[in-house]
């Protein structure tokens, strides 16, 4: 609405309140601080405060909590605290309110104001008091120390006031408070204690318990009973029929769990069946809550249970059952209600937390990697969301890193390409397929029968892969056959000659069939083993011809191929390095890694012929317009 | 602080939104849209709060560290009543004060209903003036805010009628209906003879 900004401060500065205040709802609305006519309101908004009209006065305050700048705070800041001091209770009240607002876009005004809002807290009236407060609250989250002077004055008011709202607010502010001053924790707990114990009022109750827990106030003898009260508060809460108390309760759960994770802990049966509550709001915190409190003892059965949420339920709204179909036709209800677990934002946070609270600190909480990686293989069955890259990450993280968890990840894995590729249904977790045939190349050692897998790698079900995914596939091939090759020469029989040549035939037609895939990097892969099979297959031949011919005893008494392809993938173990290490290669003496190679005036200059234009710095010129029009308006009025 | 407030009804037309924190245009229309599609799949016994994994709320960040955006919401017939507050504001206080806002609604339009919203938006506008401020909570009490709307009303009707002295009714009249304006009206200067 840019286009009618002019018209909308015309109509603003209407003798009419009636035009007036629509004026002021419309620049309330369509004003951001790109307006160019900002600046035209501020006499405006002056001559607005000063009148005698007490609906004008309001509304011109409320519309500059609205609009307010830099520009405008600076050039009203001196209007308003007169404002403070104004008869009625209302217009003080926004007058503080605007204050607030001006003190973060103005220092000055910041610091002035503050005194002001420190003299507002002894007001005769109660909603000017509460406006403080609520400003002092607002404010101590970006300038705490600073409200720290204002502690006994806010003490004084949480001991004497019954104004729930204020209280609330009060609390909320010494939470926000006790970090920048402990001797404030030992003063306030009596107070605290006692409110948490008697009010009737659950928010404040609930304000309370949050704050202790925020502000650290469990120190000391009497934190620990106090604690213990604030989690047996908050495991009422949870066990509550009313929704809103569960959802709260498991807010502020999550906040105690790093300082006394075991009173917590004693609430876990409550925490897991929230997981499985039919609201998401309360799903979406019971999980955090559960990441939040998991250990090494319990980590295996919170995965477990979130891995069942997670498997398939009935995937659409015709399995009803004809009750329930019935009960919405007769409540007239025509809401489609997705069970929570079948969304998709859903089920990847889901999937994420459970790859999160694994991982978490190095893997600290995973006793048995075994068991991960098997959870790894389910989740990527189960998880219909695309988290295969994720999964893959961890897989090859926990392979490379684990040495003893090798023979079981190439076991698994092998099994797992063996199940079959991807249908159609689950092709989000394709990535995880890098991982198992990365996995199997690298350690291929460890597999059971090579020959099977390679050629599951290079068989027909892979074509439907990603080329990535191919690629990866054809170079674990190559290091499973060289592998298997070079294990033949080992103990090296005649009679295995004519099966391998049939094997490596086979290999061949296999890869035959990529050489001219469109992918170019999966062709280039398959051309190049394909040639070096094809060597095999030659050298093979020509070993068979000759051992008939000639018996020479020279030279070793195998096809010398069968050591070809072995070497390429396995002359060197590449180990795990650690992100600090090359800090910890001694630097070799004599070594200068600061001067240039090249001295910087040998450099051919940069151009600065006589021929380039040269830039002229230009000095932005002010608009003219605002000198003509500046005068009309400084009079406050138009026409 | 109040971050936005948003009435729309329950087949997602939107009645009225503010906002107190600068949000980017393409959210203005997108962010009722979301919310109405979020909140309108859940039950009515579930909790007033809404948290889901495809809520984003940056841009009411402002900065500030630790900051936790809440969406509250209430129904009421055919309204979705919906309050984003960030995490200075606490949550069953502002489930109070969609309460407190909804009932002073109703003492200014005397049984509010729907159309009122539709047709009196301004004044909707004006007494939630009354009761947040700048996103900052002004008045909790109904009361109060029943005085000072009213005052601010009765202004705006003086100010029309000082305008427009052969006016019928006064702008956006609030709960009034023609039919009781003509009976108060006078017509003598109708009646007393034309003038040409």
């Amino acid at each position: 609405m840019s286009w009618a900004s002019f018209h909308v401060v015309e109509v603003m500065s209407s003798p009419y309140f009636h035009l007036k205040t629509g004026g002021y709802l419309a620049a309330a609305q369509s004003f951001d601080e790109n307006t160019d006519v900002l600046m035209l309101t501020t006499n405006l908004l002056k001559k607005d405060m000063a009148s005698g009209s007490h609906p004008e006065i309001s509304a011109a305050l409320n519309c500059l909590a609205h609009i307010l700048t830099p520009e405008l705070a600076r050039d009203l800041a001196l209007d308003i605290i007169p404002m403070l001091n104004h008869s009625r209770p209302l217009i003080r009240k926004r007058a503080i309110l605007v204050l607030y607002k001006m003190m973060l876009f103005d220092l000055d005004a910041l610091d002035r104001g503050f005194n002001k809002l420190r003299e507002k807290l002894e007001d005769p009236d109660v909603g000017v008091v509460s406006a403080a407060v609520n400003a002092l609250c607002e404010l101590s989250r970006r300038e705490p120390e600073r409200c720290l002077v204002l502690a006994p004055y806010l003490f004084n008011l949480l001991t004497n006031s019954s104004n729930n709202w204020m209280l609330i607010k009060i609390v909320k502010l010494f939470g926000a408070l006790t970090p920048y001053e402990p001797r404030l924790v030992r003063k306030l707990q009596p107070p605290l204690t006692d409110l948490i114990s008697t009010t009737p009022a659950i928010s404040l109750l609930y304000e309370c318990v949050r704050t202790c827990i925020i502000g650290g106030m469990f120190q000391g003898s009497s934190g620990s009973s106090l604690a213990r009260t604030c989690v047996q508060k908050l495991a009422a809460f949870l066990g509550n029929p009313d929704q809103n108390l569960k959802y709260i309760a498991l807010l502020a759960l999550v906040k105690i769990v790093p300082s006394h994770p075991h009173l917590v802990a004693e609430h876990q049966r409550l925490v897991l069946a929230s997981v499985s509550d039919n609201d998401m709001s309360i799903r979406m915190r019971a999980l955090d809550l559960l990441s939040a409190m998991v250990n090494r003892q319990t980590l295996q059965h919170v995965v477990q249970h979130l891995l069942s949420h997670l498997s398939p339920e009935s995937p659409s709204g015709t399995n009803q059952s004809a009750a329930q179909a019935l009960s919405q036709a007769i409540s007239g209800v025509a809401v489609s209600v997705m069970p929570p677990s079948l969304s998709a934002p859903y089920r990847l946070d889901v999937a994420r937390r459970i790859l999160d609270m694994c991982s978490r600190d190095h893997y600290d909480n995973v006793e048995d990697f075994e068991w991960y990686l098997s959870v790894l293989v389910d989740l990527s069955y189960v998880a219909r969301v695309p988290i295969g890259e994720e999964i893959r990450d961890q897989f090859l993280d926990v392979v490379t890193r684990v040495r003893s968890v090798r023979l079981f990840a190439v076991r698994l894995m092998a099994k797992f390409l063996h199940d079959g590729a991807p249908d159609a249904d689950n092709e989000d977790c394709v990535e995880v397929y890098w991982a198992a045939a990365w996995t199997c190349g690298e350690y291929c050692s460890n597999l059971l029968d090579p020959l099977e897998t390679a050629s599951k790698l290079l068989g027909e079900e892979s074509t439907r892969l990603p080329p990535t995914i191919l690629a990866i596939y054809m170079s674990s091939a190559m290091k499973i056959i060289g592998h298997w090759a070079s294990n033949l020469t080992v103990e090296w029989d005649e009679i295995q000659l004519v099966d391998t040549q049939q094997n490596v035939n086979r290999a061949i037609l296999q890869v035959s069939g990529f050489a001219d895939s469109p992918h170019l990097e999966v062709q280039e892969r398959a051309a190049a083993f394909g040639q070096l099979l094809q060597f095999m297959k030659a050298d093979l031949a020509a070993y068979g011809q000759g051992r008939a011919s000639t018996a020479s005893s020279e030279g070793p008494n195998f096809p010398k191929s069968l050591q070809l392809i072995h070497p390429l993938s396995s002359t060197f173990e590449l180990n795990v390095v650690a992100p600090e290490a090359q800090d910890k290669v001694r630097f070799p003496e004599g070594l200068d890694l600061d001067t240039d190679i090249v001295p910087v005036a040998v450099r051919a200059p940069p151009e600065l012929t006589g021929n380039a234009p040269t830039k002229v710095k230009r000095r932005k010129k002010k608009d003219p317009m605002t000198h003509l029009v500046g005068p009309f308006f400084w009079s406050g009025s138009l026409w | 602080m109040i971050h936005a407030v948003m009435i729309f009804n329950t087949a997602g037309a939107v009645r009225l939104t503010k906002f107190y924190t600068p949000i980017p245009h393409s959210l203005r229309t997108s962010l009722p849209k979301l919310i109405f599609k979020l909140v309108s799949t859940r039950a009515s016994g579930l909790c007033n709060f809404l948290d889901a994994p495809e809520l984003q709320l940056n841009w009411a960040k402002n900065g500030v560290e630790g900051d936790e955006t809440r969406v509250v919401y209430r129904c009421y017939a055919t309204l979705y009543f919906v309050f984003v507050v960030s995490s200075e504001e606490s949550e069953l206080g502002i489930l109070d004060l969609v309460q407190v806002f909804v009932e002073s609604l109703d003492r200014a339009f005397e049984n509010v209903c729907e159309l009122d919203l539709v047709f009196h938006f301004d004044e909707v506008h004006y007494i939630l003036s009354e009761v947040i401020q700048g996103g900052l909570v002004l008045e909790t009490n109904v009361e109060e805010i029943a005085v000072a709307a009213k005052e601010a009303s009765k202004a705006r009707k003086t100010s029309y009628a000082s305008a427009h002295p052969l006016s019928l009714g006064s702008v956006g009249g609030v709960g009034k209906n023609v039919e009781s304006l003509a009976k108060n009206m006078n017509l003598s200067w109708f009646t007393s003879g034309l003038r040409r």
